[in-house]
């Protein structure tokens, strides 16, 4: 009994160095129940029959972050049995048991512990209904705000907290066992060794880790070209040395800085950068490896969470260009109209098909641009929804909805106006571009836009290409594109050469269903958005934990330098500059690379994947929104250390 | 000669209502320039707080100190650290040497924070050292040089901006006997070649024998003077002593 009164005693005393911890431990607990509560719901589940994915993915990373968590966790007590060495030694020699200790230690912890999962729960509770929002919103389900509550999820966040939680009591019982009274009270009294080596040797290991990241980019960009296994090699050699190089030039980067700024009089005796650059020397010395290792899980975090919501994202806005019909057959062959009739019976068997077209892609002469006819062109328009287009017979229309293509086809529209096909000129309609969704695998056109001609324009064109698309009631089912596609290739389907033609050498067939497409493809990606995005958030908090920890752990010894500046005429206003100026360089120094590499991958994606996204745009708000949204959880964290540093560190009239 | 520190009926309360500690009960006297002067007493008679009052680091309850002619008591918090870099040096008994510097650059931050022109930096700062005999450990860390070297980095980073006033709160405090003999003769040096004026809080008789004139302190109030005048140490040793064992007493048994 009067042990839970010391710990509770205990925690409103330590209220400081126990805030950061908490609030890890809380968000942890939060995200981790929102996305369990997300994976368990009966709702989300019944979406798509394979959306067990998500569960899976997310379980599986929980595993994996309840341990990285542990790590945190121990991490955290170590900084806490530093920060309470000397108030631990008191207790024994007082005569209290070690045993003791660490119950009182444990019991303290357990109530951090179990408020942390109890607040962490709520919070989760809430966000779950967020999430499940947004699962809807890409399934474009009508939704609204709901919360989830799952027992079972609470229950899994309950184990999966346990043993996060588990494994660092276990280390901090193991730490109090060993240490002895002595080491508890002279700990702080060991001196902390602050010699760099070198200015040479830190330059040629910057040059040998730029060379390794540099040799990891080119790996990296090799494998994007092999299409075997191969590639993986080169990506596994390339993500190691990217890794490594970074880590290194983490390691050296700042040091190198640091000699730099040191060995110029000017610089270093500059007002009070004597003292920043001792203060920054001896963080870089004591923290350069965590420094070096948070940057690397804020490099991945970053990276997994950008490719993730532009993965998802990317797909939703392609899915809505890439099935607009509930299916669709394109075979680039001269076929006759009647071959295809065979497959509209063989779809009619297994669903009831409310409307269908089969039409051609007509190859213009002289032209890299295929053509419809205009009837054919309203009827796909009727299909999907969109009031027909009226037209002259002397007109034609372009129909693109990849906007990458559009500039070019305005310029080409701009360049040459008319168009002659069989001794008749054609104008541009009034109307010239059109752009609702109607490609679905190259139904519109195999290059992503088409010509729209007048019927007796277009009929006297050679139809080398055939398309057949369907309504079908309900939507069809996804299974129909295995058993199409096993249809045609089988000896029961007996196509037609149009009178004249010749089939090509290579004949391209497509089957697409838009019931198999969102059941298989979205759910996909949006597990992989949301796993990226649990995994990614959770690593940020994890190393901004780190960080913290990192800085405070020193504070004491802080707290002794400012003691000395402030004796030796240093105002508080400067005092207080010269705190935020090496939070911030030590909160920045980790930074320096994840951002850089992530507004790289940002710029390339946008370069190389930019045109297959069909919305414009896309890429860079998802970039915006990781970068946001890792800068929101980073200054949180930056915030929450300036406070208690500040509290620390200055006289009460100074903070 | 010019007087360099004045304390008038200075008094340091602690707490409030019923519960009021005196740490200070007007206390008056006054320094020269150029004079060394040590501060006795028992642990607990007020001697650390009035240094603290005279360093502007504590404020006086009651009172005036003037420092060449500047009431430090009406200072404000704005104007203490100008106030402090310009005029006061401080060495302590823990060196307050920061481990992230070189001795060096511990002895350069005083004159940095002073704003001294980079250029001159270096060569006062190896002038300092010379006059000090620790040119040799310039380069090392802290941690890596003996407590009597660390003492006389402090001092050097004391002194180094030439203070009105240098003030020393046990500086052998944690020095084996032969580094604090080193220390002290040090600290008389600086006061006699450099002319420094210095104010020593000391519970230690040897270490207060060092100083020309002697205040000893009991429950807050000085409760004797003694000058060395032309005595010898060990002549100023012994009365200093004498004064100590009677302190044991009452003031009756002094005066």
């Amino acid at each position: 009994m009067m042990y839970s009164k010391l710990a509770f005693r205990n925690i409103r005393r330590s209220l400081r160095d126990y805030i950061i911890y908490f609030v890890t431990l809380t968000l942890t607990a939060a995200l981790m129940y929102s996305f369990l509560a997300l994976g368990f719901s009966p709702d989300i589940l019944a979406m798509t029959e394979n959306m067990s994915m998500l569960t899976s993915g997310i379980l599986m990373l929980s595993v994996l972050i309840a341990l990285l968590s542990s790590f945190v966790v121990g991490y955290a007590i170590r900084f806490m049995l530093g920060q309470r060495k000397k108030e631990f030694a008191a207790y024994e020699l007082m005569g209290m048991e070690v045993k003791s200790v660490r119950n009182l230690f444990l019991a303290e912890n357990s109530i951090i512990g179990g408020a942390a999962f109890l607040l962490g729960s709520l919070l989760g509770t809430a966000l779950s209904g967020l999430l499940n929002q947004v699962v809807q919103n890409i399934f474009e389900i009508p939704h609204r705000y709901q919360v989830l509550f799952s027992l079972r999820a609470l229950g899994m966040t309950l184990f999966f907290f346990i043993l996060m939680y588990g494994f660092g009591m276990l280390r901090a019982a193991k730490v109090i066992r060993r240490r002895k009274v002595i080491d508890l009270l002279y700990d702080s009294r060991k001196n902390e060794e602050t010699g760099f080596r070198p200015l040479h040797r830190s330059v040629l290991a910057c040059l040998l880790s730029l060379a390794a990241m540099v040799a990891g980019v080119i790996l990296l960009g090799k494998g994007l070209h092999i299409q075997t296994n191969e590639a993986m090699l080169y990506w596994g050699g390339g993500c190691l040395l990217i890794l490594t190089g970074v880590y290194e030039m983490h390691r050296k980067i700042p040091v190198l800085l640091y000699q730099l700024a040191k060995r110029n009089p000017r610089r270093k005796y500059r007002e009070e950068n004597l003292f920043f650059l001792g203060q920054i020397g001896r963080r870089i010395q004591s923290s350069g490896r965590t420094m070096a290792v948070v940057s690397i899980l804020l490099t991945v975090s970053l990276a997994t969470m950008f490719v993730g919501l532009t993965m998802g994202a990317g797909y939703k806005a392609n899915m809505e260009a890439y099935y607009p019909y509930d299916a669709g057959v394109a075979i680039d062959a001269p076929l006759t109209k009647e071959s295809l009739d065979s497959v509209r019976s063989f779809v009619a068997e297994r669903c009831e098909i409310e409307d269908s077209v089969t039409y051609y892609l007509y190859a213009v002469p002289h032209e890299a641009i295929e053509a419809l006819s205009l009837s054919d062109y309203n009827h796909l328009r009727e299909i999907l929804g969109l009031s027909p287009v009226p037209m002259n017979s002397n007109e034609f229309l372009v129909h693109c909805d990849t906007w990458n293509y559009m500039d070019g086809i305005r310029q080409g529209l701009e360049q040459q106006p008319e168009i002659t096909l069989n001794g008749r000129t054609l104008t541009p309609a009034e109307t010239p571009i059109r752009t609702e969704p109607m490609e679905q695998y190259q139904m519109a056109g195999t290059k992503g836009y088409v010509l729209v001609l007048p019927d007796e324009v277009a009929s006297q064109l050679s139809g080398e290409k055939i398309r057949l698309a369907m309504k079908l009631a309900d939507g069809g089912y996804p299974e129909l594109k295995n058993e199409l596609r096993q249809f045609l290739n089988s000896g029961e389907w007996q196509p037609d050469i149009q009178p004249g033609q010749e089939l090509p050498e290579r004949v391209t067939m497509g089957v697409t269903v838009k019931a198999w497409g969102v059941a298989n493809s979205l759910t996909g990606f949006t597990t992989i958005s949301f796993c990226g995005l649990y995994l990614s958030i959770i690593f940020i908090i994890l190393s901004c934990a780190v960080l913290a920890f990192e800085q405070l752990s020193a504070i004491d010894q802080n707290r002794k330098n400012y003691a000395v500046i402030d004796r030796l005429g240093v105002s508080g206003r400067r005092q207080v500059s010269l705190i935020h100026r090496e939070l911030s360089t030590v909160f920045l120094i980790p930074l320096f690379f994840p951002i850089i590499l992530t507004i790289l991958l940002i710029v390339g994606t946008q370069f190389i994947f930019g045109e297959a996204i069909l919305q414009e745009g896309l890429v860079l708000f998802y970039g915006m929104v990781t970068i946001l949204l890792f800068c929101a959880i980073y200054l949180t964290y930056f915030c929450a250390t300036m406070f208690l540093f500040k509290r620390v560190n200055l006289r009460p009239e100074m903070r | 000669m010019k007087e360099v520190l004045k304390l008038e009926h200075i008094q340091k309360y602690y707490g409030n209502g019923g519960n009021v500690t005196k740490a200070i009960q007007d206390i008056s006297f006054s320094v020269q320039e150029g004079e060394f002067v040590g501060i006795m007493g028992a642990s607990g008679s007020g001697k650390t707080t009035l240094l603290n009052c005279i360093s502007t680091i504590d404020t006086v309850s009651a009172g005036h100190i003037y420092l060449d002619g500047t009431d430090v008591t009406e200072i404000n918090e704005k104007q203490i650290a100008r106030f402090r870099r310009e005029n006061l040096g401080f060495v302590f008994q823990d060196f307050n040497l920061l481990d992230t510097l070189t001795i060096s650059e511990n002895i350069a931050l005083a004159l940095t924070i002073n704003k001294v022109p980079a250029g001159e930096i270096d060569g006062r700062v190896r002038e300092m050292a010379g006059k000090l005999n620790i040119t040799d450990i310039l380069d090392k860390y802290p941690y890596q040089v003996s407590g009597g070297q660390k003492q006389r980095c402090a001092c050097a980073r004391a002194i180094i901006n030439n203070p009105k006033l240098i003030l020393a709160d046990e500086p052998t405090g944690a020095l084996d006997s032969h580094s604090s003999q080193m220390l002290l003769s040090t600290i008389q040096s600086i006061n006699e070649m450099l002319g420094a004026t210095i104010l020593m809080v000391t519970h230690d008789a040897f270490s207060a024998s060092y100083a020309n004139r002697i205040l000893f302190l009991r429950d807050g109030a000085i409760f004797t003077e003694i000058r060395k005048g032309s005595d010898s140490r060990r002549t100023f040793f012994n009365k200093i002593l004498d004064v100590l064992t009677m302190m044991g007493g009452g003031v009756n048994d002094v005066l």
